[in-house]
């Protein structure tokens, strides 16, 4: 995982900065995500992972199944990571990539997870606060889990606010067994 | 099922009491890939180099390795629960072991917790295991002396207050005798003592800590041990854990006496942790930084200086100054010391005592090789009457040696060389002692003082050890009072030196060699 992220870093630069200057950040998005899908189609996986398909008959086939979708820097993109051999990753490039444009445009996800669910007044509050702690605009989905008790935890990128009553529990139980 | 320690009622009312339930905002990865104690963990990206992480069920490491994408850290302890996928946290703290007088007369394992099944240490504080050694403007030269009581060392290698002497050797050559005795010897010299045990077996440990129990000597002694069972990490850690507590004392104007045994297998234990995380090796596979682990440790090894000590303690300790003495050890193969942790270590100590397998076997214990034991600083700090007294024992075996190897080929020697080898043979034999037998300042001058005035020339060289302790118990209580006078005022002036003299005199005239 580690790994793959490093390798998959520098492709996931590339295409930004070229579609931040061209201005197609969200006609990338859209190819990347396509492509990811189409590379994660179970023949397709295995037929990439063939030790024994060549690489021009690769290309080519991953090419015609994409169609049009792709536009010629999109299928200059396929062409070099066959060549390279890295269509595996671009999960990972893709993943990279929407990290990049989420940054780029000044949003955090979060994750906030309560144990019942919140009013539409609460999330916007909370979202308020969580934009001032941040500093950044806070793009929030809600789930609920009634396996954390009570009370709520709010996940944004590594940072985790945990405010559950498992949570708390758990300390409880740590601080008892230290 | 067994009622854990720290079960008792108060324990968990004064946890409970203390128990705050604010949420918490912490930094939080998953782990990639568990690899033999090594976890790689994604996330975590304010973790700091160091710093201590939490793993599921109460484990705790260490990040040491931290990339672009991933942390590499060690587990302190088990980690057959940790999978992949699980949640670390962050702590924001640097590890921490307990320190403090209640510490002393216990055994605990490199995270300071107790292994002598004596119950909870209830230690008031903690310190951090990686500190920065005390700078120059804090220092004080080495002017008191660590009496050792072993007649070899005090007379040919003496050691000081703050000094890092090493003990060098091949394996089975009594290198941990030596730091024994050492310890030993400290009862009412107001030291307190530390021997860190790194990856030796646990019963071997459990020995030392019996013959320390047999000889006193737990009453100052903290044991930290660090078995060869026990992780990698651990082993590595455990020195520094046991300098953090020898720190204690330290820092609040007191001496203290600390054995690291063996700094090899630290080293070893090191070298396995840095190749599990991928560092790149260098010679004999030792990571880049392997010298490093060794001078930042003997660093914190030193003597402060009096307002060092008032600063720390705020006032409260005036005009003390405080020291940590360090004994490492480190082992040798097949007497190399060009090897690349023995050459690091003796150019980081003060000086060194050289035990060899050739004097082990021929019945020279401690087998010290006097010619290349060396204390850099520990002239300085050496007893007055014995400075005065063991000069000549240095000169004495060098003349022998140097000579012993041309008489092997003569066969008819003239007078005056043939004195000379009687008399190395006579100091080589003085110089042997028994192991946990360590001698006071005053049966020591005695020895010595007889040995050079040539009271001991007419000893059969077999007898030498016993008329030496026949002189100690006559000495003893036919003279206790010139004795006592010898042992408080650690000198020999004129008058002293002449009643000593004829007491020998006395001793020799009632008994016969």
């Amino acid at each position: 995982m580690a790994e793959i992220s490093t390798i998959a870093r520098p492709y996931a630069v590339a295409i930004f900065n070229l579609g931040k200057e061209k201005k197609t950040l969200a006609k990338w998005s859209e190819m990347l995500s396509f492509a990811t899908a189409v590379s994660q189609d179970v023949a397709m996986k295995a037929y990439i992972a063939d030790p024994k398909v060549a690489s021009g008959d690769l290309e080519a086939s991953f090419l015609k199944i994409c169609g049009d979708k792709l536009s010629e820097q999109g299928q200059n993109l396929i062409k070099t990571l066959v060549e390279y051999g890295r269509l595996s990753i671009l999960p990972a490039i893709s993943h990279a990539f929407e990290e990049l444009k989420a940054q780029d445009e000044g949003m955090l996800e979060a994750q906030i997870i309560a144990a019942a669910k919140p009013s539409a007044a609460e999330v916007k509050d909370l979202v308020k606060r969580l934009e001032a702690k941040f500093g950044n605009k806070i793009e929030a989905t809600v789930s609920v889990d009634p396996e954390i008790i009570g009370g709520i935890k709010i996940v944004v990128g590594d940072t985790v606010i945990d405010a559950s009553v498992k949570g708390q529990l758990q300390n409880l139980a740590y601080t008892l067994a230290a | 099922m067994q009622l854990s320690t720290s079960e008792i009622s108060e324990l968990i009312k004064s946890k409970l009491e203390n128990f705050s339930t604010s949420s918490e905002a912490r930094t939080q990865g998953t782990v990639i890939s568990v690899t033999d104690g090594i976890v790689r963990i994604h996330g975590l990206s304010n973790v700091m180099s160091g710093e201590m992480i939490e793993f599921p069920g109460n484990t705790f490491g260490l990040a040491l390795n931290l990339e672009r994408d991933s942390v590499g850290a060690v587990v302190l302890g088990d980690y057959e629960h940790i999978t992949e996928g699980d949640t670390v946290k962050c702590t924001g703290r640097i590890l921490e072991v307990p320190v403090g007088p209640e510490l002393i007369g216990r055994v605990v394992n490199a995270l300071g917790q107790p292994i002598d099944g004596k119950g909870p240490v209830n230690a008031k504080m903690t310190d951090k295991i990686e500190k920065v050694a005390p700078g120059v403007i804090a220092r004080k030269s080495v002017s008191q002396p660590v009496q050792t009581g072993l007649k070899s060392v005090d007379s040919m290698v003496p050691v000081g207050r703050g000094q890092r002497e090493l003990i060098i050797g091949d394996r089975q050559t009594g290198k941990t005798a030596v730091a024994v005795d050492a310890i030993i010897n400290q009862k009412g010299q107001n030291m307190t003592c530390v021997y860190v045990a790194i990856g030796q077996k646990a019963s071997t440990v459990a020995n030392v800590v019996r013959k320390l129990e047999e000889n006193g000597a737990m009453a100052y002694t903290i044991v930290v041990a660090a078995t060869a069972s026990d992780s990698a990490a651990l082993q590595f850690l455990a020195p520094y854990a046991g300098c953090t507590m020898g720190e204690y004392f330290r820092d609040r104007g007191e001496d203290a006496l600390i054995v690291y045994d063996d700094l090899t297998k630290q080293a070893i234990a090191y070298r396995q942790i840095s190749l599990l995380l991928r560092r790149p090796p260098g010679r004999e596979a030792y990571p880049g930084d392997v010298f490093y682990i060794h001078s930042r440790l003997l660093e914190r090894a030193a003597r402060v200086n009096e307002e060092y000590v008032e600063n720390f303690t705020k006032g409260a300790v005036k005009g003390k100054t405080g020291s940590l003495t360090a004994l490492p050890v480190i082992e040798t193969a097949a007497g190399d010391v060009s090897a690349f942790v023995p050459t690091n270590v003796i150019s980081i100590t003060d000086g060194q005592i050289f035990l060899e397998t050739d004097l082990f076997n021929a019945g020279i214990r401690p087998a010290i090789n006097a010619g290349i034991s060396v204390s850099r600083v520990g002239g300085a700090a050496q007893t007055k009457v014995i400075k005065k007294l063991g000069g000549g024992v240095r000169l004495a075996l060098a003349q022998y040696r140097e000579l012993a190897a041309f008489a092997q080929f003569a066969s008819d020697l003239d007078e005056a060389t043939r004195k000379q080898l009687d008399r190395g043979r006579m100091f080589t034999e003085l110089m042997k002692q028994a192991q946990y037998a360590p001698l006071s300042v005053s049966n020591m001058a005695i020895s010595l003082l007889a040995a050079n005035k040539g009271y001991l020339d007419d000893v059969p060289t077999n007898m030498v050890l016993v008329f030496e302790s026949a002189l100690h118990g006559f000495m003893n209580s036919k003279y206790k009072k010139l004795m006592d006078g010898i042992e408080s005022s650690k000198d020999l002036a004129g008058e002293n030196e002449k009643a000593v003299e004829a007491a020998i005199q006395d001793f020799k005239a009632t008994n016969a060699y």
